[in-house]
């Protein structure tokens, strides 16, 4: 069935448990699909804007409120719609970092925030994990003074993942944060895994800079995520236009400059902010998505030869896992190869894993009911047993 | 000018929307539990109306 010329219709979704590590949090509540509809035409949130002319003053729909809402719920001073968390480490990367200056990431984290150092001018330092894939305070400690010792100064900023997209590991946010305000670096805190998923509160984290992704963390349509920052802050990363043209002498009233103007004008704004309201309810449950997670990782661990490269017990639903002394041997000789697993799964009625994946491989069981996270962790087992492969039970 | 078909319209894709949750809350089997067979019958009694609607407006 087509949407449109050669466009099939996706419904993934619809047919099959979706553990794809990126899309779980993402999936639109029935409330964004209907927001979807209503508002799928371009500048369709324009309708009612007036003076100030700017996306974060409409009321109607309520955006103004929803901004507000959003720096609330986040605990942060103020909040911006952005395009995508990538869109947020840009911007702030933007008022932040000069050109050549030292700038201080984690070995988790995402391209994007590398791209958004590049693009400013500034120069990576990675600080790594300990054994256990965790971010330490000590560890940001260390490498700061190494940065300092090897430059000459501080670095700019810190950028860090609450939970990082390789191992969905919960890292300390508030201790690093500490850390690095005793030495005056301001701290951007990766909230792309967690801001819509779990309660987060920017102050206790001791953020300058909170950023969350509406496509992965908070059932709206791509591209979309929020920035969310402290009064201070918000002073530069937002601060408004005064560039006049010189024949025309046009000025353009309080567009910020970062946000280039307005940034989410239409279903992307309706989406997540249809959303809300059940996000804003679904955080609360969180326990119920971390039991889900370790049902699912002690039914794979259960499987002789599996281990789990993610800290354990859970303690988010995006996990790593190493099955090759496992799933592996079977695909060894198994006639649909390393595809085997993934193609067992599909046979059941779960997707969302690399395709042809029996090595290492990441899911995500966020959103599953009690039933669902049953039965993809009896899924695992069964298919595991199948093949011949111990299990203990 | 047909506001009431327009309402319709919209208010019959909101209630299918409603049946795509249902389908997505109950994968891969699409059993529904009483609840939700309840729900379903509910929401298709209400599509029928719209779609009523919809044929008297636009189809008088």
């Amino acid at each position: 069935m087509n949407c449109g010329n050669g466009i099939d219709t996706r419904q993934v979704d619809e047919l099959y448990i979706n553990l794809d590590p990126i899309q779980a949090g993402g999936r639109l509540t029935p409330d964004a699909m209907k927001a979807v509809l209503a508002y799928g035409d371009g500048y369709s949130v324009c309708d009612h804007c007036t003076k100030p002319f700017r996306l974060d003053c409409i009321s109607k729909p309520p955006l103004a409120q929803f901004h507000k809402d959003l720096a609330e719920f986040m605990h942060m001073d103020v909040a911006r719609l952005v395009p995508g968390a990538r869109r947020g480490f840009q911007a702030v990367a933007d008022v932040a970092i000069r050109p050549d200056d030292p700038v201080l990431l984690t070995v988790y984290s995402h391209y994007t925030e590398f791209l958004a150092v590049e693009q400013a001018g500034g120069r990576a330092f990675e600080v790594p994990a300990d054994d256990a894939g965790i971010i330490t305070a000590d560890a940001v400690a260390s490498r700061i003074e190494d940065v300092i010792r090897i430059t000459g100064r501080k670095p700019a900023i810190l950028f860090v993942e609450q939970v990082d997209y390789q191992y969905g590991n919960l890292h300390p946010v508030a201790g690093i944060s500490k850390v690095a305000h005793q030495y005056d670096i301001p701290v951007l805190c990766n909230g792309a895994y967690t801001v819509g998923i779990m309660e987060v509160d920017g102050k206790e984290l001791g953020a300058d800079f909170l950023v969350g992704s509406g496509h992965k963390s908070m059932a709206a349509p791509a591209p979309s995520g929020v920035l969310a920052t402290t009064g201070e802050w918000a002073e530069k990363v937002f601060k408004t236009t005064g560039i006049k043209g010189d024949i025309t002498g046009r000025t353009f009233g309080v567009k910020e400059i970062e946000m280039m103007g307005c940034t989410l004008m239409g279903v992307t704004s309706m989406g997540m902010m249809a959303s809300f309201p059940h996000v804003r309810e679904r955080v609360k449950r969180y326990g119920d998505e971390v039991k889900h997670s370790n049902l699912i990782v002690d039914a794979l661990l259960s499987i002789e030869g599996t281990k789990v490269l993610s800290e354990y017990p859970r303690r988010h639903t995006l996990t790593r896992m190493n099955t090759v002394n496992s799933f592996d041997t079977v695909a060894k000789t198994h006639k649909k190869k390393g595809y085997f697993l993934t193609s067992a799964l599909l046979e059941r009625g779960i997707t969302g894993i690399l395709a042809g994946s029996t090595k290492v491989w990441k899911y995500n069981s966020y959103g599953l009911t009690d039933d669902q996270a049953r039965y993809v962790a009896d899924s695992f087992v069964d298919i595991a047993k199948k093949e011949g492969l111990p299990c203990v039970s | 000018m047909s506001k009431r078909a327009a309402d319709a319209v919209f208010q019959g894709l909101y209630l299918l929307t409603d049946i795509r949750g249902i389908l997505r809350e109950t994968v891969p089997h699409h059993r529904l539990s009483a609840e939700q067979r309840a729900e379903t019958e509910k929401i298709l009694g209400k599509l029928e109306k719209q779609i009523s609607i919809i044929r008297e407006e636009l189809l008088p």
